[in-house]
């Protein structure tokens, strides 16, 4: 459980007070995968870097399980770190070892023997499948070989949570889709919550439950993922969430609706979950006398739900139009006019 | 071998004893030079120790002492060399002086080389509950070893150089012979001759830097 309480940052930079966080409140809990997301310079990192004191705020507090992070001693504080693993966006190895010494090295930070650290190493190699990438360095390996490496050392000591600071922002998609399937592995299987800070919407979609969206050190919004993309409320978001859920009627399509003489109104259907199986509008045509017309459709899926969204151009008179709808939402299906 | 004027003894002396300050001395300023160095990145503006006041003091000394010329400090610091050497001429004597200008020469290069680490790998080692000594041993040296090397060669022919003048304090050495015997006698063949030990000195000095820190470098 991570708790952001009412935190602010102020840097000083060429004697100008810059407000990196202003007032973010926010809560992580146990089993989470939450995703912040926001331009750079959003403040998104300094949140991040806030969980293991790099960063410490200007004011509010910041509890990890529980625990005043900023008002722990240095060596407390070291022993909680090793709790908490960190993936930097650069991966930010040792070049001067071996795959298997980086691995190692957290353990070897806590004296373990070196018995023991051949065998957490292998387990940690296999988990990450680069077991035969054991004694090679990591200039010699691919970013996503090299993210690898940096997520079995940041699991290496155990930890209950994991921190991921644009983790898969230098990576090419098809590897930024391994490196999210192996998070949501560790996630899973492990049971460690990830805190991710992203500018890639599609990171989010993939694997968090949880979002928060930032912009200039403010929390603009956050929710189940689920909530925010199916609702965006903020400006911001919304234009995050439309490069990933497409919901506007193209420009052809709208030329063509604008010449229609028929008596019409364009509505925005949005299905959650099994609600996309049933064929609404196949019985809206039986029981009214509204024809349906659909001038865009998408589907998407998150968070292993599916979410639909149809707009669809009913054409008829007013009143059918309206006993339409009225069906359409008693099903609890969001609907919402849409003008052309 | 040929007649240079000298016997053969006498220069192997006097190559013995370049040999022997070089060394004595680079042992003992890469130690001071290592621990002054990481305390000027720990304690500078960007470091995990900021601290102004250490920094500034220690800054401070490092640029002094490198804008006294090698000779002039010989002979400026012959009360201390006394004090801590019971003499103030030969071989040993000039160690004192030799360490004190090697120091922070190599201070600064060894500072440039642990400034060269990414700042990120200071920061995962933080990340990972690391102690500063932990940062330092664990992270830093081991990621600056290659241009560290490099430094420290640097360093060791500019110690050669400086051995030379040790000479004037009676320290002997392969620069005092040609100076002595070759310069002061007008024996040309002599000077050629230390020249040309000099040269293949720092030419192998040189390539075994060279060498080990590409065979750490190219991992």
């Amino acid at each position: 459980m991570i708790d952001f309480m009412d935190v602010s940052k102020q840097f000083t930079v060429k004697k100008q007070k810059v407000n990196a966080l202003e007032n973010v409140s926010l809560q992580i809990a146990d089993g989470d995968i939450f995703g912040v997301i926001g331009f750079s310079g959003a403040g998104k990192s300094t949140l991040l870097r806030m969980v293991n004191a790099l960063e410490r705020p200007s004011s509010g507090r910041i509890e990890v399980n529980g625990l005043d992070i900023n008002q722990l001693s240095f060596s407390k504080l070291r022993q909680v770190r090793k709790q908490i693993g960190m993936v930097f966006q650069q991966f930010n190895l040792l070049n001067s070892k071996s795959v298997y010494d980086n691995i190692a090295i957290p353990l070897r930070l806590n004296h373990m023997d070196e018995g023991k650290i051949e065998e957490r190493v292998s387990e940690l190699l296999a988990f990450v499948e680069l077991t035969d990438k054991r004694n090679v360095y990591p200039t010699q390996l691919s970013g996503g070989q090299k993210q690898r490496v940096g997520i079995a050392r940041a699991l290496a000591t155990n930890p209950s949570i994991l921190l991921c600071d644009e983790a898969t922002s230098a990576l090419d998609p098809e590897t930024t889709d391994s490196i999210l399937r192996l998070l949501e592995k560790i996630n899973r299987e492990m049971n460690i919550t990830i805190l991710i800070v992203t500018h890639e919407i599609h990171v989010i979609q993939r694997i968090c439950n949880k979002v928060a969206v930032m912009e200039q050190g403010k929390l603009v919004e956050h929710g189940s993922v689920l909530d925010v993309f199916c609702n965006p409320r903020q400006e911001m978001t919304k234009k995050f969430v439309k490069t990933v859920i497409a919901d506007e009627i193209p420009e052809s399509v709208i030329a063509v609706l604008k010449q229609d003489q028929r008596h019409h109104k364009i509505f925005s259907l949005r299905f959650l979950g099994e609600d996309v199986q049933e064929n609404i509008l196949c019985r809206i045509n039986k029981t009214f006398a509204v024809e349906t017309n659909i001038v865009f459709a998408s589907v998407n899926e998150l968070q292993h739900t599916v979410l639909g969204i149809f707009i669809v151009q009913f054409i008829g008179d007013e009143q059918q139009i309206q006993s339409a709808i009225d069906y359409v939402l008693k099903q609890s299906i969001e609907c919402q006019e849409v003008t052309v | 071998m040929m007649d240079l004027g000298v016997p053969n003894a006498q220069i192997l002396l006097a190559a013995e004893q370049t040999i022997y300050m070089v060394f004595v001395s680079l042992a003992l300023g890469t130690l001071l030079g290592m621990v002054m160095a990481v305390i000027l990145v720990l304690t500078n503006e960007n470091g995990i120790l900021k601290n102004k006041y250490v920094y500034f003091i220690l800054n401070t000394i490092v640029n002094i002492i490198r804008s006294v010329p090698f000779i002039i400090l010989m002979v400026f610091i012959l009360p201390l060399t006394k004090e801590i050497v019971g003499t103030r001429v030969g071989t040993t004597a000039a160690l004192v002086p030799l360490v004190i200008f090697i120091a922070p020469y190599l201070t600064r290069l060894f500072e440039n080389s642990l400034l060269e680490v990414d700042y990120g790998i200071v920061e995962a080692a933080q990340a990972m509950g690391a102690s500063h000594f932990e940062v330092v041993w664990h992270f830093l040296l081991p990621e600056a070893k290659g241009s560290l090397i490099l430094s420290i060669t640097t360093g060791t022919i500019g110690l050669l150089g400086a051995t030379a003048m040790a000479g004037v304090i009676g320290a002997g050495g392969v620069g005092d012979l040609a100076l002595t015997y070759g310069y002061e006698r007008l024996n040309f063949p002599l000077m050629l001759f230390t020249v040309i030990i000099l040269v293949l000195f720092v030419q192998i000095i040189q390539s075994f830097g060279n060498y080990f820190a590409a065979k750490i470098r190219n991992h």
